[in-house]
């Protein structure tokens, strides 16, 4: 029986998705190989991935070619991209892009658009120009950093605050005249990110996409980043499980070092921080919670804030608990420490989320929410 | 009509007139609080069948699901229930009598239970056994036809208000650690038994100690055989992890909910560094929910999910936490005993023994460690198996 709240078929995809990542990522070396080309970035396995294993459509839709498994679907797959930083565009175009998208878009659009996300057609770098991007006279200016997988995006998909504080979502290609990408290197070395600079961008320039309010908006946001928690719950079973591989072996004092009280009563700790984080993510994409869209917002704003500071605290302690190899460039436990304080800070960071929380529970304030801040 | 609407229609109409006055009242750090309502309200809530729900119907149960049981835990903590005299008797003894019990137990006990009228405390902890168990102490031997008991427990939640203890004793001369004992049932009105009330960091007194001088208890009394003590006394324990942990956190959310009202009537809700704090309590304790839902979801069979392992370390955690949370958010005004404590208080001093009762979070680390996590067992010394 799969395990609460999961089924048969979304283990089946577990299965499958694991031994390829597995073979991909092979023991660190492709990380090391990832974080030294500078880009974040693999496409060749981004379109195995997409494409012949189907994997970009998982929770999109069946009318647009997607396997329509919900939730639930996609974070049984950024579990598994979280165990092994399988460097690809899925989150930012198959999560935060298709969800903005299938809430926002026209009909049209989503039938073109989310289609090509589903096949693996298109990698879409979703950003948050709120109080980033000024429009005046119908001309965009301001830069958006970190841009996530901006640098190989075909569509840069952008919100913008009009004066009326309506959400304009925006479409542009990379190749648009003002709009210029630049990658910079991050310390989370295995995912991509960029500058994006709006230089007078007409905004007629770009493919308008829809428009909401700002209620709206952040709340599809959260959610999305809600799934970001099962990265974190992946990569936490992986720093946990390097540890607990390492404690198993690594001799001192003519014991195993697992055997000592401290060094299990901190496995411990990492464990209770892992599950728990587990159930915030599984909460978070639970069915329970379809149709009620303020209980989801809540969920996700709980999961991903509790997920990544979960993960931080684990990778941490997992570079403690291997004393100096976790220390080493060469040992790859320290993509694993970067990506957890990379999913710390961005995309709401966890100040930003418990803030949000409190505002969600009726923690009455003077100062106002930090939303989409 | 849901389990939940008609508890919610019989709530409605039962917890009323002088049952009002324990109403939020009993429950942990509270469980000595009005003992003579509290068994009335217990024979009342029995009366009218809503003792030992998820029983089997041949014993007066209903079959329940488990998860009406979650919403029927669930409606009773939201209508602010009192603390249930008689929850050690239905949650802890009622399983493991229906698990191993003989049928002639389970006609002689359940239906006390059931109606409330025969209340159960537990007989674990000694002096020198506590994290170490079974390190006990306390002998039976049986004496034509009856056991006879000599010993100490301690620690032995609400014994000064219950008809009956389970103990878990010695039986077998020369035996160390979990070998040798037996899990007995005595009733504690008799000249044998001493109970002595425990003054607590609170000030209140729920545990107590409890001496056994040729204590006697009949024969049959006893849950499997000599020296399925120990194998007995863990299975109940993992009743222990049950729906009925929705319920406490029914409980938590209530207590959370005064600490936001509090904050937000004194302007603390402005505060960024409460808010965040208020706003991880309310995450944790969703997660604990969840978490409980894929332990309740994932294993039936008393035996413990992967999840499992850290329920109560968690929430155990979790509600020390929220007792300095609670009086944080108080502040200064905290220090000031009006005529009794006031519920944070309470909540502030008695969540201290949470982290220690039940396996301390030392022993739940150690037990996470070796059995979920598979790493190497701690060495013992020479004293216990």
């Amino acid at each position: 029986m799969p395990p609460f709240p999961f089924q048969e078929d979304h283990e089946m995809i577990r299965e499958a998705v694991k031994g390829w990542l597995s073979d991909w990522e092979d023991g660190g070396k492709t990380l090391h190989r990832v974080a030294k080309d500078g880009h974040g970035f693999d496409r060749a396995a981004w379109e195995g991935f997409a494409r012949d294993q189907g994997m970009a459509g998982i929770s999109i839709a069946e009318q647009y070619g997607g396997a329509d498994m919900g939730l639930l679907g996609r974070t049984v797959i950024m579990e598994e991209t979280g165990y092994t930083l399988f460097s690809a565009p899925f989150f930012s175009t198959c999560v935060l892009a298709a969800d903005i998208i299938e809430a926002f878009a026209s009909e049209d659009d989503k039938a073109d658009l989310l289609s090509k996300i589903a096949s693996g057609d298109i990698i879409i770098s979703a950003l948050d120009g709120r109080g980033k991007l000024s429009l005046e006279d119908n001309k965009l200016n301001g830069t958006i950093s970190p841009a996530t997988d901006a640098v190989h995006a075909d569509l840069i998909l952008v919100a913008i605050q009009n004066k009326d504080n309506d959400i304009v979502l925006t479409g542009y290609s990379p190749n648009t005249a003002g709009l210029s990408v630049t990658p910079y290197a991050s310390i989370d070395p295995t995912r991509s990110q960029a500058k994006v600079s709006f230089d007078n961008v007409s905004l007629s320039d770009g493919q308008a996409i829809g428009k909401t309010d700002e209620t709206a908006f952040s709340q599809t946001l959260q959610i999305a980043h809600g799934a970001l928690a099962a990265e974190c719950v992946g990569g936490g079973q992986r720093c946990l499980d390097m540890t607990l591989d390492y404690a198993n072996q690594r001799v001192q004092f003519g014991r195993q070092i697992g055997s000592f009280q401290s060094v299990k009563h901190k496995c411990a700790d990492m464990f209770i921080a892992l599950e728990s984080a587990r159930s915030a993510s599984y909460f978070a994409a639970s069915p329970d919670l379809d149709g009620d869209r303020t209980a989801k917002f809540e969920a996700a704003l709980i999961a991903k804030n509790y997920a990544s500071e979960a993960f931080f605290k684990i990778a941490g302690d997992a570079i403690q608990m291997h004393g100096g190899i976790g220390f080493t460039w060469e040992y790859p436990l320290h993509y694993f420490f970067k990506r957890a304080r990379s999913n710390r800070a961005l995309f709401t960071s966890s100040e930003d989320g418990f803030q949000m929380l409190a505002d969600q529970i009726g923690l009455k304030s003077n100062t106002s929410a930090i939303m989409g801040k | 009509m849901s389990i939940r609407e008609e508890l919610n229609q019989w709530m409605l109409e039962n917890l009323t007139g002088e049952f009002e006055q324990i109403r939020w009242r009993g429950g942990p750090g509270d469980e000595d609080s009005s003992p003579e309502l509290r068994r009335a309200w217990e024979q009342k809530f029995g009366e009218a069948g809503w003792i030992g729900l998820q029983w089997p119907k041949e014993y007066g149960g209903r079959d329940l699901s488990l998860m009406d049981f979650v919403e029927f835990n669930e409606e009773y903590a939201r209508h602010g229930g009192p603390g249930r005299a008689g929850h050690i008797g239905e949650t802890l003894m009622a399983p493991t009598i229906l698990a191993y019990g003989t049928q002639a137990q389970k006609e002689r006990f359940l239906p006390g239970i059931k109606n409330g009228t025969e209340l159960w405390c537990q007989g674990y902890s000694e002096p020198n056994a506590g994290s170490d168990l079974s390190n006990i102490k306390t002998k039976a031997r049986l004496v034509d036809g009856h056991w006879v008991i000599d010993g100490q427990k301690i620690w032995t939640s609400l014994a000064h208000e219950s008809d009956w203890i389970f103990v878990l004793a010695r039986a077998e001369e020369g035996t160390k650690g979990r070998d040798g004992l037996v899990f007995l049932l005595v009733e504690l009105d008799q000249p044998g038994i001493d109970i002595r009330p425990i003054h607590q960091i609170s000030g209140t007194a729920e545990f107590n100690e409890v001496y056994f001088t040729e204590a006697k208890t009949e024969a049959d009394n006893i849950i499997g055989e000599v020296g399925e003590g120990w194998k007995i006394a863990m299975a109940l324990l993992g009743f222990e992890r049950g729906a009925s942990t929705l319920g406490q956190q029914m409980m938590f959310q209530n207590e959370l909910n005064l600490i936001i009202k509090t904050a937000n009537e004194n302007g603390r809700a402005n505060d960024p560094s409460l808010r965040r704090r208020i706003a991880e309590a309310h995450a944790g304790l969703k997660v604990m929910r969840f978490n409980a839902l894929r332990m309740l979801n994932g294993t039936q069979d008393g035996s413990t999910s992967k999840e499992g392992y850290i329920s109560k370390i968690f929430w155990a955690t979790w509600h020390r936490d929220l007792g300095e949370l609670a009086m944080d958010v108080i502040g200064a005004d905290a220090e000031i005993i009006e005529d009794e404590l006031s519920p944070m208080q309470k909540l502030f001093l008695f969540s201290r023994a949470d982290t220690i009762y039940a396996g301390t979070n030392q022993i739940q680390r150690n037990i996470i460690s070796e059995r979920a996590l598979g790493m190497p067992k701690e060495p013992r010394g020479n004293t216990n198996g």
